[in-house]
């Protein structure tokens, strides 16, 4: 499989002197493309952190992340942003839509941004998300008149209107009820069935099962990688496989 | 706890919180200051009035005198406390010959006087009587201060040599706007000078009581007695003494309400950001049964602190400032009596900004109670705030780039918060462009129209002589024959009787002759064009209660004829009362006639100014725009420099208040900044998207700030230009720079501040603003 991210003994801290803490220390790790991929790991273990790193919106202090061919460090600011819009996808774990705009220009938002002439095109693909994610209708509502479920739909579609090659996730189901997470986690599956590659960050082992990979990060080091296909009884059999990572897990002292 | 809060909170904000102090401080200041100038210098007038004992009432008069008459009507008027008959030796300008040159372009009536018996005394700089020996000069303070004349300076005048001893006050004569000025020598002098020039009178009256004024004019009136001039009044003299201050305060005035204005709307801008800010919580407070009382509370504390922590600054700054204003008025008028009450005033006046404040804060924070705990705990914001301007949306949006149709969008969804922006912007075009207009209005060439005076080259007055009316007619004949004089009008004042409605009767000054060669501005209707039409000046108007389209009785020739009145017209000429018709008469005496020209070449008027005064010495020959300077020139000099003073600081409270509240904005935007940056907007995007805010903003802000200009700031205008005794106009607008260079000035301020208050919008970190 094609290596979509690379990243080569990156190392991120945080704070200054004595106060100063290795969030990442040295991780090396490749996303191949059309893998779904699960992060997961302690709190103030690096998770967030990794993720920003990856896609580029956060700097690291050494090591190398290339992505696509590009490495971000050779990147500007604004060539860096293009990436984002172009080729990544974003969800986050609270909505971080704009207040001032409805559902439907929240989605267009970033796709608008180059292609504005070819607004009637993008509503009618962004219409097509919503359809496809069970939000038809809400379009001309404030982001205050959906529920929370809605609302990460409305970001699962914002996220796709740029046909990303990848969609980053920092626990996209974590302010949900079980009902919507899993709704959410079928729609992302769904995804990468067509092609996308899914990078998530999470501590809901139920999420992290329905994924090909997971990767532990403990004080800022990759501590181990699951494979749950790895399992061939577990393959097809969801609560085997959500067995079988909460073993993993146990052993990894989480 | 609420110590803590407080310290947190300004510490956090220290920018804003130390902007506003210092606008509540200017405030505080300026309105202080305004408060001891008025202290000070009602009391100086009154200070000054009470010891010159300035008359209730002097009516000038030059001609024949009847003593004996005079004397018999002040004896028989129950009234009069004490009367007078003194004389004005009238000289011409260039008998003055000082140092630093002659008086000969002064428009003044220059002359002389002796000290008076009884009085209207001219005083010492100390407040204190003058006496005067031969040889000694005291000059009008007015001469000393523009440096024409010094202190113990030798003198020529008509020949004899003077040592100027001192400087006068004369609470009479001293204002600019007062058109004599007398200095004062010993009765031998006198004696010695009287050959050289003319005598005018001033006969002068002081009432037992100040109330019995009106009926005391209309006695003087009624008697017929000698009235060949302007007459002046105790309140007159009182308002001209008091004119210039009190422009200087009445613009204080102006400008503090203006300090105030922007300290509220940064007091407002903060306090809604912060109210945004804190949704979620003071809904939290308001859940779990704090009162509402206690919750502002919090907020206002902080205010308390900003506006009395201002207030003392502004208090105590005065006093830096205050010596500095107050040496005009101690140079014109001496020490006021009531000083001791201004710095309490002052204190007083600092008091009531405070509460204004604190009031205002308190209303503010009324929008707590509309605030719902329910839906603060769950959305963290007011329902009816979020997506505002429904109607503009990205989905539909073709014609404009994404990045300005966000900006313009923000700005239409946060109306509330824009505002405050938006009034700075709309002030500053209106601060910007209003004394300009004034400026240019009253600099240029039509305005004296308002003023009752004729717009031409070349004015000719022919006064204080016999055969006015053949001297007239000699000039005219001249004129006629001069090539060099494309039009001119004689114009010929005569007094007359007018009959009022209750059957008494009044004297009026009618100026006749062709009124339109050189037409007056007017108030309401028109000029006199037909026999039977009159026009009255504003102030003859007023005391007739007189309109456009009445009547008045006029006994011309012994008959009684009607006139209609057909225009109204300001006038500061001759004591403001004048009226203007065409018909022809041959019974009144002549008063003095006035002959303005136009030249073919105004760059001639000089050489024509100096032919004229040589063939027809009898008359004093002017130049138009040297009469405006004289009188008015100061004047228009301190309205030019005040309006560029106005322009600097304009634009840089544009750029204070533009900067802050990006800088705000940019704090506040952080979440929705990392959100766009996340999703691929460059830093270039975000700025342009605050830039098209700004221009946004700008726009409508310059646009209705030349509105507002051009129609409350006339009226505002016209409020400085009444002081003038013009009472309508139009504003003279010069649209290069009012709808061209103003708003290419503020634009460009307003970006400069933009983009340097954005600088930080790169700087923000998506994963530090993003992370749940």
């Amino acid at each position: 499989m094609k290596t979509l991210i690379a990243c080569e003994n990156v190392t991120k801290s945080f704070g200054l002197g004595s106060e100063k803490r290795n969030v990442l220390d040295g991780i090396s790790v490749d996303i191949h493309q059309g893998e779904f991929v699960a992060v997961m790991g302690p709190s103030g273990s690096g998770k967030s952190t990794l993720l920003y790193a990856l896609s580029g919106m956060d700097c690291v202090d050494s090591g190398k992340v290339v992505f696509d061919g590009a490495d971000f460090s050779a990147l500007k600011e604004s060539e860096l942003a293009d990436l984002r819009r172009t080729k990544m996808g974003f969800v986050f774990q609270q909505p971080t839509l704009l207040r001032n705009l409805n559902i439907l220009d929240n989605i267009l938002l970033p796709s608008m941004r180059d292609g504005r002439k070819n607004g009637v095109q993008l509503t009618e693909k962004a219409k097509t998300f919503m359809e496809k994610t069970g939000i038809a209708g809400l379009e001309m509502r404030d982001i205050t008149q959906a529920s929370g479920g809605q609302l990460q739909r409305v970001g699962i579609c914002r996220a796709l209107m740029g046909d990303p090659k990848i969609i980053f996730g920092d626990e996209p189901t974590g302010a949900l009820n079980s009902t919507s997470a899993s709704e959410i986690m079928r729609l992302l599956a769904d995804i990468h069935q067509s092609g996308v590659t899914i990078l998530l960050v999470t501590h809901d082992v139920r999420v992290a099962a329905q994924t090909e990979r997971v990767l532990f990060i403990l004080d800022g080091k990759i501590a181990g990688e699951y494979l749950p296909d790895a399992d061939d009884e577990a393959r097809d059999d969801f609560k085997a496989r959500e067995a079988g990572l909460t073993a993993w897990l146990t052993g990894m002292k989480f | 706890m609420y110590y803590r809060l407080l310290r947190n909170d300004m510490i956090k904000g220290k920018v804003i919180t130390l902007t506003t102090m210092l606008f509540v401080a200017a405030a505080a200041m300026l309105v202080a200051l305004a408060a001891i100038l008025v202290i000070n210098l009602s009391g100086a007038i009154d200070t000054l009035m009470t010891q010159a004992e300035t008359p209730h009432f002097t009516q000038m008069h030059a001609g024949e005198l009847d003593l004996a008459r005079l004397e018999a009507f002040a004896v028989q008027n129950e009234a009069v406390a004490g009367f007078q008959a003194v004389e004005f030796l009238n000289m011409d300008g260039a008998q003055f010959l000082f140092a630093g040159g002659s008086l000969a372009d002064s428009v003044q009536d220059n002359g002389f006087s002796v000290q008076n018996e009884k009085f209207d005394f001219l005083l010492d700089l100390a407040g204190n009587l003058i006496t005067v020996s031969d040889g000694e000069l005291y000059v009008p303070i007015a001469y000393i201060q523009d440096g024409t004349a010094q202190v113990g300076e030798m003198v020529s005048i008509a020949g004899r040599t003077f040592t100027i001893a001192g400087a006068l006050r004369d609470s009479q004569m001293q204002p600019l706007l007062s058109s004599s000025k007398r200095f004062l020598v010993s009765q031998n002098d006198y004696d010695a000078l009287r050959q050289f020039g003319s005598v005018e009178y001033l006969i002068e009256f002081r009432l037992h009581d100040l109330d019995d004024l009106g009926a005391f004019e209309t006695d003087y009136t009624s008697a017929g007695l000698e009235a060949n001039g302007p007459t002046l009044t105790y309140a007159l003299f009182r308002m001209f003494n008091g004119l210039s201050d009190g422009l200087m305060i009445a613009v204080l005035l102006l400008v503090s309400a203006l300090v105030i204005a922007i300290a509220f709307l940064c007091i407002r801008f903060t306090l809604l950001a912060k109210i945004e800010d804190d949704y979620r919580e003071i809904g939290v407070m308001k859940a779990i049964g704090l009162r509402i009382e206690d919750i502002k509370k919090i907020y206002l504390t902080k205010y308390i602190a900003i506006a009395a922590a201002g207030s003392l600054l502004g208090y105590g700054l005065s006093f830096l400032f205050r010596d500095v204003l107050l040496a005009n008025i101690r140079l014109y008028m001496g020490e006021s009596d009531n000083t001791s009450l201004a710095p309490i005033l002052g204190f007083v006046s600092v008091v009531l900004v405070f509460l204004a404040i604190v009031a205002y804060v308190n209303g503010v924070l009324g929008r707590f109670r509309k605030i719902s705990p329910a839906e603060a705990v769950r959305y963290g914001m007011s329902q009816g705030k979020a997506g505002g301007a429904r109607h503009f949306r990205l989905s539909i949006n073709q014609l404009l780039d994404t990045n300005v149709f966000l900006g313009i969008k923000d700005v239409l969804a946060r109306k509330s918060l824009y505002i405050t922006m938006l009034a700075v912007l709309v002030l500053a075009a209106f601060i910007i462009i209003v004394p300009q207009n004034l400026h240019n209005t009253i600099s240029s060439n039509s305005f004296i129209t308002y003023m009752g005076v004729a717009n031409s080259d070349l004015r000719i007055d022919i006064q204080q002589t016999d055969q006015i009316a053949n001297k007239a007619v000699e000039i005219a004949e001249a004129m006629e024959k001069d090539q060099s004089i494309s039009r001119f009008a004689v114009l010929t004042t005569k007094t007359f009787r007018v009959k009022l409605a209750d059957g008494s009767q009044e004297r009026i000054k009618i100026e006749l002759g062709d009124h339109l060669v050189f037409p007056l501005a007017y108030t309401d209707g028109r000029a006199p064009a037909a026999e039977n039409e009159i026009a009255l000046s504003v102030l003859n108007a007023n005391e007739m209660h007189k309109k456009v389209g009445d009547v008045i009785t006029v006994i011309i020739n012994g008959k009684e004829t009607t006139l209609a009145v057909c225009g109204v017209y300001s006038d500061v000429t001759n004591g403001g009362k004048t009226a203007k018709a065409v018909f022809s008469d041959d019974s009144a005496e002549v008063m003095w006639s006035v002959i303005t020209a136009e030249l073919v070449d105004p760059s001639m008027v000089d050489e024509k100014i100096a032919e004229y005064a040589n063939r027809f010495s009898f008359a004093k020959v002017s130049d138009i725009d040297e009469f405006i300077r004289q009188t008015y020139g100061g004047t228009i000099r301190a309205i030019g420099k005040a309006s560029y003073g106005a322009i600097g600081i304009a634009l840089a409270l544009t750029m204070l208040i533009t900067l802050l509240f990006m800088r705000m904005l940019i704090a506040k935007d952080r979440y929705t900044i990392a959100v766009m940056k996340a999703f691929g907007f460059t830093n270039t995007d975000i700025k342009a998207q605050y830039v098209a805010r700004s221009v946004f903003v700008l726009v409508v802000g310059i646009l209705l700030g030349t509105l507002l200009a051009n129609t409350i700031g006339e009226i505002l205008a016209g409020v400085v230009i009444a002081s003038f005794g013009a009472s309508s106009f139009k504003f003279v607008i010069n649209p290069a720079f009012a709808y061209l260079l103003s708003p290419l000035l503020m634009a460009g301020v307003v970006l400069a501040a933009t983009i340097l208050g954005t600088l930080d919008a790169g700087q923000i970190q998506i994963s530090e603003n993003i992370k749940e």
